[in-house]
């Protein structure tokens, strides 16, 4: 009877053992990925001219608006040509890129992205939540059918996008689209070896973000941004904002 | 190996360690991931809600061209109030049956709507009609927001369901939310039961 309660004394701490590592395991590897997304261009800058559509002068001119315009309002536009759209339609290629490059303010979702795909001959206008009421799906429609589709029809790329970005600018309130004065934005993260803090406040420190920020917040969760908030190095990068499938959609 | 860590370090380490048991047994995913498809969830009616109220404007505006597509109009007033007068009881994640039923009347509404967007290209002055334009591009947008907004339930719903049915949440579910019930996701393609045919 004795050996039988320390043997299984043995087996419950061996059960606990694998339990935990059993946890550990699952938080590591994570939830498994739900659903299979398209390969995103990487967010360089506010223009991502992976299609080659736009000469450098172009490019430098859009840059300089879109920089402007989110000094002036906190909100982004970026404008995305891509390759092709592998095989997704564009409202879902669209809607999809802007949340995984978080275009817009977080929480406010101030972000619009104009898409162009010149191989699927397709342009969208894809507007974040927080910018739906503004740039409605009809004014977006009538910026396609207005200002982007003719240049399109012509083969004139570079005017089409020009005219576009203006008028969408326009539509949330922006007028400047003129080549605004030179934008610099030094954002320099300062990485300073500090000491570690004593034992005991790490220990509140690492209960409090497991609880308030939950688990994937530690261990990287679907949407990458962790607690160490979302700024990159330097550059442009989106602020977190999400998208609902608002905007519009034309072809040529 | 571990003799060349400070005993500092070693704290450190297992601090870390029991942290990540901890956080791993997560046992506030379940509420969690419940209070997510809910939220999920109300997009979706959000959604549907949109398209419902566009409906009477779109069909007015249409009978004020086209009033000999009176069937195709009525067929699209009648979805939408099927649809609309619906009772969703409370409990409709989990009951199939119901849920069953409100993804027909919406798939019904849909294809009313597809049908009636196809008989509008023979009446080229409709369709330069600005209002009807904006109709239009109100009610792809809102279509195309249902898509967004039943994917994102879906996907919340795969979560929350995966959390109950794994290990470790299902012991947690077993032991802390006995009430916890696997919810309904959708299978019907929107407007995929018919197809609108086109008619030359």
């Amino acid at each position: 009877m004795a050996r039988f309660i320390r043997e299984w004394g043995t087996a419950a701490w061996a059960i606990r053992g694998v339990a935990l590592l059993l946890c550990a395991i699952h938080a590591v590897a994570g939830q498994p990925a739900l659903a299979a997304e398209p390969k995103f261009p990487q967010l360089a800058g506010r223009v991502v001219d992976e299609a080659a559509l736009l000469p450098a002068p172009v490019r430098e001119r859009i840059t300089g608006w879109l920089a402007e315009f989110e000094r002036a309002s906190k909100r982004q536009l970026v404008v995305v040509t891509v390759k092709d759209l592998q095989g997704y339609p564009i409202e879902d290629f669209g809607y999809r890129l802007g949340r995984a490059w978080g275009i817009g303010e977080k929480d406010k979702n101030t972000g619009a992205i104009l898409l162009v795909a010149p191989k699927e001959r397709e342009v969208r206008i894809e507007v974040g939540y927080g910018l739906e009421g503004e740039l409605t799906d009809a004014i977006s429609r009538a910026i396609i059918e207005k200002d982007i589709l003719p240049a399109f029809k012509d083969g004139n790329y570079e005017q089409g996008i020009i005219n576009g970005t203006a008028a969408i600018l326009k539509a949330l309130g922006w007028d400047g689209a003129t080549p605004g004065a030179t934008i610099n934005a030094p954002e320099s993260a300062q990485e300073s070896a500090q000491e570690l803090p004593p034992i005991p406040v790490l220990i509140l420190i690492i209960l409090f973000v497991i609880f308030r920020f939950g688990r994937n917040a530690v261990f990287g969760g679907r949407h990458g941004r962790g607690v160490w908030g979302a700024r990159s190095r330097g550059g442009f990068s989106g602020g977190g904002g999400s998208f609902g499938g608002g905007g519009a959609s034309g072809r040529w | 190996m571990i003799r060349t860590f400070s005993p500092r370090a070693r704290q450190i380490f297992l601090i870390l360690f029991f942290a990540m048991g901890l956080v791993a047994c997560d046992i506030n995913a379940v509420p969690r991931y419940d209070e997510e498809t809910r939220a999920a969830w109300s997009e979706v009616l959000n959604q549907y809600q949109r398209r419902a109220d566009l409906v009477p404007n779109l069909v007015e505006t249409v009978a004020g061209f086209a009033r000999q597509e009176k069937e195709t109009l009525t067929a699209v007033v009648e979805a939408r109030s099927k649809a609309t007068q619906m009772q969703l009881p409370p409990d409709i994640l989990n009951n199939p049956e119901a849920f069953r039923q409100f993804q027909q009347s919406q798939a019904a509404l849909g294809g009313a709507l597809a049908r009636l967007l196809v008989v509008v290209e023979k009446y080229p002055d409709l369709k330069s009609n600005q209002n009807f334009l904006s109709l239009q591009s109100q009610l792809e947008g809102t279509e195309n927001r249902i898509t967004v907004a039943r994917r994102d339930y879906i996907l919340t719903v795969q979560k929350y369901n995966t959390e109950l049915r794994t290990i470790p949440g299902r012991w947690v579910a077993g032991v802390l939310y006995p009430d916890a019930e696997v919810k309904q996701t959708f299978d019907i393609a929107e407007q995929a039961k018919e197809a609108p045919k086109v008619k030359f």
